[in-house]
């Protein structure tokens, strides 16, 4: 990130021919010389760019004073609460550079600009209103960098909602498919967890490497502008396809009954837990059976369309179903649903995944070492790139730790470092 | 609008399947890739097109919207060109139909892969190498591509055999256990598929990184996506609960686990209307309190402090609920976010489609009528690029629609050689169900 200018795009064909000795170095990262400036905070915005810093950019997150509030977010280290120890935090921000900035001054600001000057892509989460306030806002910008700008924003720039505030819960209600999730003659429910806002962050990564591959191809800087309302209202998670069905026939789909559905499928309880199966017909059910091993149930008549339907077989067939279920263990069911191609799969929690040894031994988990919680296990590599491989280079950032630094690369002396801080502009 | 789109000149051979990989390759589509989908008429790939090659109305009805609510109601001849499920994922896409079992239809695919940047796959494990086309086949091609495999629960380990939908998926990585109702057991939770979405979006992530570095580097890769194991960092709360603390963590219903309380999804005036609200700070929580018109149970010192609602969270939702009961939902939704409370209407898939937000935004885009589909609105790609063309540019591919392009085009193949493969059953745009023996 050094000399005075304003970044160029690393232009290229996509076929271009290789660079001399590239590619045979190990540890090349997939995005390797490419500065991300990141102004998100929260959930969403800081996964989006986590995604990068994962692939090897080099993100410079720039924090308010006090911090970005996800360090408040729990699960905390030992429940107890403190800017380096949530692990929302530390998962959403590996990878990644940090200063403060106070962009409510204007020698907060000229840092900003100055930095965004020598960006690849510039992400925001800030709402509408606050873009204007801070300087973030595209058309100011854009004054100061020609890298295309990402920003997140609940509702978009436009529009009745434009102002309103967002949650985890109103999102996945109003954009994505709450409404027939849960059971029938109560209220819906929401994902587990803050899912549909990090999905949010996911779709934000999609559009991302759109915008860097535009940049570094023929050097098109441009505002992308993504709403998370809309992101979930294209979920493939059933949302997107009941809004079509609706254009289509008018049908709206109602919360079901239950989990269960036909003679065998939804989630069934076993000795120490639960599965879910799908068994509805031909192979299914055939590979259900199979693994189930009983002569009964492998009667053709279980087939039938007909009984599929009957109450009274459902009953049959759970009498010989449950006991079976509740005999055996998760993983006894998984390991025979697996020799059957049954499609049958265990309900695993959090900590199942943390002490499943397959997973570890495939390398879902790395380690951190970070300068005050000490060592300790992250999740790792959502993929596995075989020649960019996903690596951690270092934990997630204390709060301004790389303010200075930056600062100096930016040109700025002691001297004017000193002046910054007396001004508040920086932390 | 104007400018070259971002993955121009770069093709996909895509084989992918259901609705993480279709999802994956959809998205980069979206970007400009060419991504032309390799259909075989003799084998039905479940969940890929329609619930089945053949179905009436009555059948379809039966089935939850998303699968069976084909316009009108009414599957007709062609239901893979016309169920909501699937359609919506080949938007930018090509289609041609070929049977890559036979030697002269795995010609045909190995000479689209000469001319392809980018495989996709998310089939059951060992599907493309049965037919003949394993990684190195593949590279033996085409040396520099771009290879993505989207198995279920990873392609080395112990759990390569298993197979598994999208629900299957959510259950091992963590998010059926973490989503039903706090009073009840797991056995009563429903289906939903977001590791679909997510493993989508992954896909096409994993992808853009991997042209990025063959851009610098001409060298193409490998990349592997574990649905299972991409799903669980949808959850990395719960999974660094149990690493960190030991903690196991099991549903808390409409609660948050960002400690927000209350946070909830309340009865509406009607039926099965809801509204949820977050009061995520203490300024929001007494801007609530003044909106309920400050009773004097919510005046308690006590509540002024997350730890003191957070004892009394019962309480607070029974209050709130009654409160909101007898109200209409979308006015409490306006006037709480005016007042400078988080809140926000629990839509149903008809009202998120005349939402009057997502119009304002722009979120669909008319498409003309098909013999297999009405005009009606369409999802755009869910962000707008102030440039590049990134946007709904051509509508579902139908099966089989672009025979012509691939065969002739792309592929170059002779007059004689496309009558060839018609005649053999190759070329075609139907599906030919009594091959199924399903």
């Amino acid at each position: 990130m050094d000399g005075g200018a304003r970044r160029e795009p690393n232009r290229g064909d996509p076929r271009l021919t290789p660079i001399a000795g590239a590619g045979k170095v190990a540890d090349v990262d997939a995005l390797e010389g490419i500065t991300v400036v990141d102004c998100t905070a929260g959930i969403a915005g800081p996964y989006t760019t986590k995604v990068l810093a994962d692939l090897g950019a080099r993100v410079v997150k720039v924090e308010r004073p006090g911090g970005d509030p996800g360090r408040g977010l729990p699960p905390f280290l030992h429940d107890e609460p403190g800017p380096d120890r949530s692990a929302t935090f530390q998962f959403l921000n590996t990878n990644k550079e940090s200063i403060v900035l106070n962009l409510s001054s204007s020698g907060g600001r000229e840092i900003l600009f100055r930095l965004v000057a020598r960006a690849d892509l510039v992400v925001t989460s800030s709402s509408p209103a606050n873009e204007a306030r801070l300087g973030l806002g595209y058309a100011e910008l854009a004054k100061h960098t020609d890298a295309p700008v990402l920003s997140l924003t609940n509702f978009g720039h436009t529009g009745p909602y434009r102002d309103y505030s967002l949650s985890e819960t109103t999102l996945f209600a109003m954009g994505g498919e709450m409404h027939s999730h849960g059971l029938a003659g109560r209220e819906p429910l929401k994902m587990g967890g803050t899912a549909a806002l990090l999905q949010c962050g996911a779709m934000g990564a999609v559009a991302a490497l759109g915008a860097i591959h535009a940049w570094e191809r023929y050097g098109t800087g441009q505002h992308v502008d993504l709403a998370l309302f809309e992101v979930q209202a294209n979920s493939v998670d059933r949302r997107n396809s009941n809004i079509l069905a609706y254009r289509f026939s008018g049908r709206i789909p109602e919360r079901p009954a239950g989990s269960s559905a036909g003679i065998a499928g939804g989630i069934y309880p076993v000795a120490d837990g639960y599965v879910e199966v799908t068994a509805g017909g031909g192979n299914y059910w055939n590979r259900f059976v199979e693994m189930i091993g009983d002569d009964t149930l492998r009667e053709p008549r279980w087939q039938s369309p007909a009984v599929a339907l009957s109450p009274a077989a459902k009953e049959e067939a759970d009498a010989i179903i449950y006991p079976w279920m509740l005999s055996h263990t998760r993983a006894e069911v998984w390991e025979k649903a697996r020799k059957a191609h049954a499609m049958v799969a265990p309900l695993y929690s959090g900590k199942d995944i943390f002490e499943n040894t397959a997973f570890r031994e495939r390398g879902l988990w790395v380690e951190i070492e970070h300068a005050v919680l000490g060592k300790l296990p992250m999740l790792g590599r959502p993929y596995t790139l075989e020649k960019t491989p996903w690596r951690l280079r270092r934990p997630a950032p204390q709060l301004g730790q790389d303010t200075g630094a930056v600062l100096r690369e930016l040109g700025y002396s002691a001297h004017d470092i000193v002046r910054l801080l007396a001004e508040r502009a920086v932390a | 609008m104007t400018g070259l789109l971002p993955l121009e000149g770069i093709r996909i051979c895509d084989f992918t399947a259901v609705w993480a990989g279709q999802t994956a390759s959809m998205y980069l589509a979206d970007m400009g890739a060419e991504c032309i989908k390799v259909e075989n008429p003799y084998i039905w790939n479940p969940m890929t097109r329609a619930a089945a090659p053949r179905i009436n109305a009555a059948i379809a009805s039966m089935l939850p919207s998303w699968l069976g609510g084909h316009p009108n109601s009414d599957p007709g001849p062609r239901p893979w060109n016309n169920s909501p499920g699937f359609i919506h994922v080949q938007r930018n896409k090509k289609s041609f139909t070929v049977d890559s079992r036979r030697p002269e239809g795995l010609a045909i695919v190995k000479a689209l892969i000469r001319v392809s940047d980018v495989v996709a796959e998310n089939l059951a494990l060992g599907t493309l190498e049965k037919i003949g086309l394993s990684d190195d086949a593949i590279r033996a091609e085409r040396p520099d591509i771009i290879i993505l495999h989207m198995p279920a629960f990873g392609r080395t380990g112990p759990y390569t055999e298993g197979r598994g939908y999208g629900s299957h998926i959510d259950a091992v990585a963590g998010s059926t256990i973490l989503r039903g109702y706090r009073d009840s057991a797991p056995e009563s939770n429903v289906q939903i598929f977001a590791g679909d979405f997510w493993g989508g979006m992954h896909g096409a992530i994993a992808v853009m990184a991997a042209l990025r570095h063959r851009r610098r580097t001409g060298e193409g890769q490998v990349i592997e996506l574990s649905q299972v194991e991409s799903s669980a960092q949808m959850f990395p709360q719960a999974a660094l609960d149990a690493a960190w603390n030991g903690r196991e963590q099991r549903t808390i219903g409409n609660r948050s686990i960002e400690g927000y309380v209350p946070n909830g999804v309340f009865p509406a005036a009607g039926t099965d209307r809801w509204l949820v609200i977050s009061c995520r700070s203490a300024a929001e929580w007494q801007a609530l309190v003044g909106f309920l018109g400050r009773p004097e149970w919510a005046q308690r010192l006590e509540f002024e402090t997350l730890a003191g609602r957070t004892a009394a969270e019962d309480e607070i939702e029974e209050r709130v609920a009654t409160f909101t009961s007898t109200r209409d939902r979308d006015e409490l939704f306006h006037a709480l976010q005016a007042a400078g409370v988080t809140a926000g209407p629990v839509l149903n898939a008809g009202e998120a489609a005349e939402d009057a937000q997502l119009a304002a935004i722009e979120a669909w885009k008319r498409l003309p009528a098909t013999d297999d589909y009405p005009e009606t609105l369409f999802a755009r790609p869910p962000y707008r690029f102030s440039v590049s063309d990134v946007d709904l540019r051509t509508p579902p591919a139908l099966f089989g629609e672009h025979n012509d392009y691939v065969y002739r085009e792309l592929l170059g193949l002779s007059e004689e050689e496309i009558e060839q493969l018609a005649a053999d059953g190759h070329i075609t745009n139907t599906y030919h169900p009594e091959a199924f023996g399903i």
